[in-house]
């Protein structure tokens, strides 16, 4: 859960990896560090990447974040129906793979300079 | 003189052409790969002609041989795996100036050719035979076996490298304009991607032969798992990932029934070998592979994309030719290592050469069997592209490592590695070459 404004949501946030991530090929801008103070801000965190579903689990292992969800680019609307939160983000670098699958699932689209602006978003988590 | 592409009497494309003449005249002897990345970083060393002279000077040291004494040159112009230099970009000129350039300034960015290749390889001063084996290595290494033995050249480098750039490929080029020029328009399929056809004639043989596209699962995971495997290939030097069943199911369709994995990724890479007669590879550092033929399709479909029954008509055709030029049957063959450039026409390939028995429609049955390097039928054990990222070389170069054995973790185990087959790019319309590690 999560407080500003004077509201308390839940949000769930969706990263995309490479271009995205630091972790990605390419890197992106937003350290892993971002995903683990969202969650432990209580967010509800996964990533949506077209690497293998256990490649993206074992990236998460290797850097001791629990996920709540790790799925392929075309699996958003199943988080969404698995997953109640007052809002879905998806983060990602592309227009065609990232935000219109996010904007056919329902999900808001963020680009990863955009996250970094978010109120919910720490100065500390830039790289 | 500018170097040309090879002619086309140099192809065995016909049947009937009896035993190669120069079966087991000619050997390959080094080999050499650049570093891998996904796409260019800028910089002249990672360039196209950059990492081409690495994989070259690799190549001639792992032959050991003398660079005085190489007189021949083969090689692809073309290197773009489907990124092309954007019209009205700013061209990269520290990069184009940190080498002797020719009168293109793109040379050794986005191309390449053997004026460049030699303006900067002055090592290479003996060299009197270039030429163009266009396409792909598996052109190339065709044009280089076939150069040695009709004495065009004793010592002969072949060269493949591919440039990759930044943001998506098959966008620029013809691609990225709003008409196509020529008759382009009625020779080409229009919005699709590039795996379509391939999927059409996977999805006409899933209904045919009463198969389903997660029997491909099992391919897959073997061709990642023998990548990783393969130190030269991009995905064991950056990103050590299998691909289980399960990964493989859940992945995106790019063109149903082909998904995302059953596609291969562009990456910048070059690979460089060293052929030779195969007297002179006797006294060379590696053990000598020998060429026991090579063959050639040039078969035209009747239409834009060939039809399934077009595809096992031309692969059995192929076969024909590989085996009666090198004078053995598929009982010959230790393994194959058949193009995988889209995962879901290899078995178009191995049904064709009827390994391991093989008959049309059986292939994905034969993938829930042992398909690892360790069991008595290895299918790809180089990993391929699914395994190592685009190339269309890995094939080869595993090809001569197995037979010299060289290659390390990926060593078949399963079977003695005597004679192999490897080739491609399409089931129809490729070039194809039989390794062996003796002459006869």
């Amino acid at each position: 859960m999560e407080r500003y404004a004077g509201l308390r949501r839940t949000i769930l946030i969706s990263f995309d990896i490479d271009g995205t991530l630091e972790e990605g090929d390419p890197p992106g801008i937003l350290a892993i560090d971002f995903v683990r103070e969202a969650q432990k801000d209580g967010f509800v965190v996964g990533s949506c990447s077209d690497r293998p579903i256990s490649a993206q689990r074992a990236m998460w292992e290797r850097h001791g974040i629990e996920v709540d969800f790790a799925v392929s680019k075309h699996m958003l609307a199943e988080v969404k129906s698995q997953f109640s939160a007052d809002v879905y983000y998806h983060i990602g670098d592309r227009e065609d793979l990232d935000k219109r699958v996010a904007e056919q699932a329902g999900f808001a689209f963020l680009w990863p300079h955009e996250a970094l602006a978010k109120p919910w978003h720490k100065a500390s988590f830039r790289r | 003189m500018k170097t040309s592409p090879a002619p086309a009497s140099v192809y065995r494309a016909a049947e009937g052409l009896g035993l190669w003449e120069h079966r087991g005249k000619v050997a390959a002897v080094g080999v050499g790969h650049s570093p891998t990345f996904r796409r260019w970083d800028g910089t002249p060393a990672n360039s196209v002609g950059g990492i081409s002279l690495e994989a070259l000077r690799r190549a001639i040291d792992d032959a050991g041989v003398d660079p005085a004494d190489i007189d021949g040159l083969v090689m692809d112009p073309s290197t773009t795996t489907g990124a092309f230099w954007p019209k009205g970009k700013p061209l990269p000129w520290e990069a184009i100036n940190a080498y002797n350039r020719t009168d293109d300034p793109l040379d050794g960015i986005t191309g390449l050719s053997a004026e460049w290749i030699l303006a900067n390889m002055p090592q290479l001063n003996r060299i009197e035979f270039t030429t163009y084996g266009v396409g792909c290595m598996s052109n190339a290494i065709c044009v280089a076996a076939q150069a040695i033995g009709n004495g065009r050249a004793h010592t002969c480098l072949v060269l493949k490298s591919w440039h990759n750039l930044e943001g998506r490929y098959y966008q620029g080029g013809a691609n990225a304009g709003n008409a196509i020029p020529g008759s382009s328009a009625i020779r080409s399929l229009w919005g699709t991607p590039a795996c379509f056809g391939t999927a059409v004639q996977f999805a006409e043989y899933c209904r045919k032969y009463g198969k389903s596209h997660d029997m491909m699962a099992p391919f897959i995971e073997n061709s990642r798992k023998n990548g990783l495997k393969f130190p030269e290939g991009y995905w064991a030097q950056h990103r050590p990932e299998e691909i289980t069943p399960e990964d493989y199911e859940a992945a995106r369709w790019i063109a149903k029934p082909a998904n995302l994995f059953d596609n291969d990724m562009p990456i910048m890479v070059s690979a460089a070998y060293l052929f030779t007669t195969a007297e002179r590879a006797r006294h060379l550092k590696q053990k000598p592979v020998y060429i026991l033929n090579h063959a050639t399709s040039r078969t035209r479909p009747r239409s834009l994309t060939p039809t399934l029954d077009e595809v096992e008509e031309d692969t059995a055709r192929t076969a024909r030719k590989i085996y009666e030029g090198a004078g053995i049957t598929a009982d010959d063959l230790s393994f194959e290592n058949m193009y995988d450039g889209f995962a879901l026409f290899h078995q178009f390939h191995i049904e064709g050469l009827g390994y391991r028995g093989l008959k049309f429609g059986e292939a994905l049955d034969f993938y829930q069997t042992d398909i690892s390097i360790s069991g008595p039928n290895p299918v790809s054990p180089s990993g391929g592209n699914i395994g190592c990222g685009r190339s269309r070389f890995w094939m080869h170069t595993d090809c001569i490592q197995q037979l010299q054995h060289r290659a390390g973790a990926r060593q078949v185990t399963g079977v003695k590695p005597e004679i192999a087959v490897s080739g491609g790019p399409m089931p129809v319309g490729g070039n194809y070459m039989v390794w062996s590690a003796t002459p006869d």
